[in-house]
């Protein structure tokens, strides 16, 4: 039952963030670059709710974004699936009590993601390689994603650890001994 | 612990403060500090004015000089005169091009005539930072189907890539995977226009032929080759001309007419 309610919240706040991305980051930009939110999103439940979690609803996302804005069925779903499972494998090897441990993931899943994104979208649409704006529009990206990461912390902890009580029960107590 | 929370807090403040700064910073263009630019430089040009002029007497090379600003004003001149020939070489260029294709416009006009188009508003916007696909709000229902040509008041948008019932897709211009083919509207010169990552309504235009005279403020519009576009629509003007070592490698770079970072309203023809 509990498992369901956080299925069901996950995917409203999937759609909350959504039209954030849609609207308000489509302005409220640094330098016309907007962030990418659901890399975070994903790899958080990744990250706290292990990677069966992470992958499944990397997977739905991906499809979703894809099918309602991206240029055909792939990019996204692939990557954000990706993501999902180096969420659950981020969660057996390192510890996620610090902050600067989860900016680390959130910064290596963005270059992750955005790098797997370009070059999946130059052999699925022949696009013209361009190796400096590219690395200028990540390195924006991840100095966003980052921010957010800081302002968002104590949500992400606190709904964080909630999570991973939910989807783990009884197999986290060893982190407290 | 109440001490940590409370740094805590202030510390996310202090961020989102940095955020909101550093957005604002990011997005200010230039041209709205031009007032700010000729305040600063009335401050300092004074000075740096001196300060030559002093340089250049302690340097004792003042005779030297005023050849220089001599054979700069020669140089000025020659250079006027270059240009004021070169306008009238291209003056002469658009009436020839303008002779050639009047007869067509004739035509064309009619053409677009034929076109039948429905109005629609865009209701999103891909949220990836490399690519530019928008959603409008009109979908098979309204007889709109993949593949014809989207467009706006200013210029060429681009084209339906997927329908659904009430929505469809575009993929626009200035997307890095959308390729399209163009013409110079006073050379008739056939140019390849691509999207790029680099700026929002940006093209880059290549396959120039060698032979080709291509200048800063020509027309771009789409030749009618490759079966989506209709011939004639307008996509924009060239701002510049990057010429490389190997000549058949140069490209353009082409301002599009419509603001894609503005863009509300759209037609689709059908």
């Amino acid at each position: 039952m509990r498992k369901t309610i956080s299925i069901v919240v996950i995917i409203l706040t999937f759609l909350l963030i959504y039209f954030l991305q849609s609207n308000f980051f489509s302005w409220f930009t640094i330098s016309a670059i907007s962030p990418n939110l659901f890399i975070i999103f994903t790899l958080l439940i990744g990250l706290f709710g292990g990677k069966k979690l992470g992958v499944g609803i990397g997977l739905f996302f991906g499809i979703y974004l894809d099918v309602v804005i991206g240029k055909n069925l792939g990019l996204s779903t692939v990557m954000l699936t990706f993501i999902g499972f180096l969420g659950g494998y981020f969660d057996k090897t390192f510890s996620k009590e610090s902050r600067l441990t989860i900016m680390l993931m959130v910064i290596g899943s963005t270059c992750v993601y955005e790098i797997g994104y370009y070059i999946l979208e130059i052999i699925e649409h022949a696009v013209f390689v361009e190796v400096l704006p590219f690395i200028r529009i990540l390195a924006v990206e991840v100095i966003y994603n980052t921010i957010l990461t800081i302002i968002l912390y104590p949500i992400i902890q606190r709904l964080g650890y909630l999570l991973e009580d939910i989807w783990k029960g009884q197999k986290i107590l060893t982190r407290y001994f | 612990m109440h001490q940590n929370k409370k740094r805590g807090i202030i510390g996310i403040v202090i961020t989102i403060i940095l955020l909101i700064i550093i957005v604002i910073i990011s997005n200010i263009q230039t041209t709205d500090l031009s007032f700010m630019e000729s305040a600063l430089g009335k401050l300092v040009m004074p000075i740096q004015n001196g300060m030559t002029y002093l340089k250049n007497k302690l340097a004792g090379n003042e005779t030297f000089f005023t050849d220089i600003n001599q054979l700069q004003e020669e140089n000025k001149t020659l250079k006027e005169k270059n240009s004021e020939l070169e306008q009238n070489l291209r003056e002469l260029e658009i009436i020839k091009a303008e002779n050639e294709t009047l007869k067509e416009y004739v035509n064309l006009k009619d053409k677009y005539t034929e076109y039948t188009t429905v109005p629609a508003y865009v209701i999103n916007k891909n949220i990836s930072n490399y690519s530019d696909e928008i959603v409008i709000n009109v979908g098979s229902k309204d007889g709109v189907s993949v593949n014809m040509p989207v467009i706006a008041d200013q210029g060429l948008v681009g084209h339906i890539i997927s329908v659904t019932e009430d929505t469809a897709k575009v993929q626009t211009i200035v997307d890095a995977a959308s390729t399209l083919s163009c013409t110079v509207s006073t050379s008739r010169d056939i140019l390849i226009a691509r999207g790029t990552l680099e700026a929002e309504s940006t093209l880059k235009a290549t396959y120039i032929p060698t032979e080709a005279t291509i200048l800063q403020g020509d027309n771009v519009e789409t030749s009618g080759l490759g079966g989506i576009y209709p011939k004639g629509i307008l996509i924009g003007t060239i701002e510049s001309v990057t010429n490389t070592k190997n000549i058949t490698d140069r490209y353009a770079t082409i301002q599009t007419a419509v603001d894609f970072s503005k863009l509300e309203t759209v037609l689709v023809i059908q």
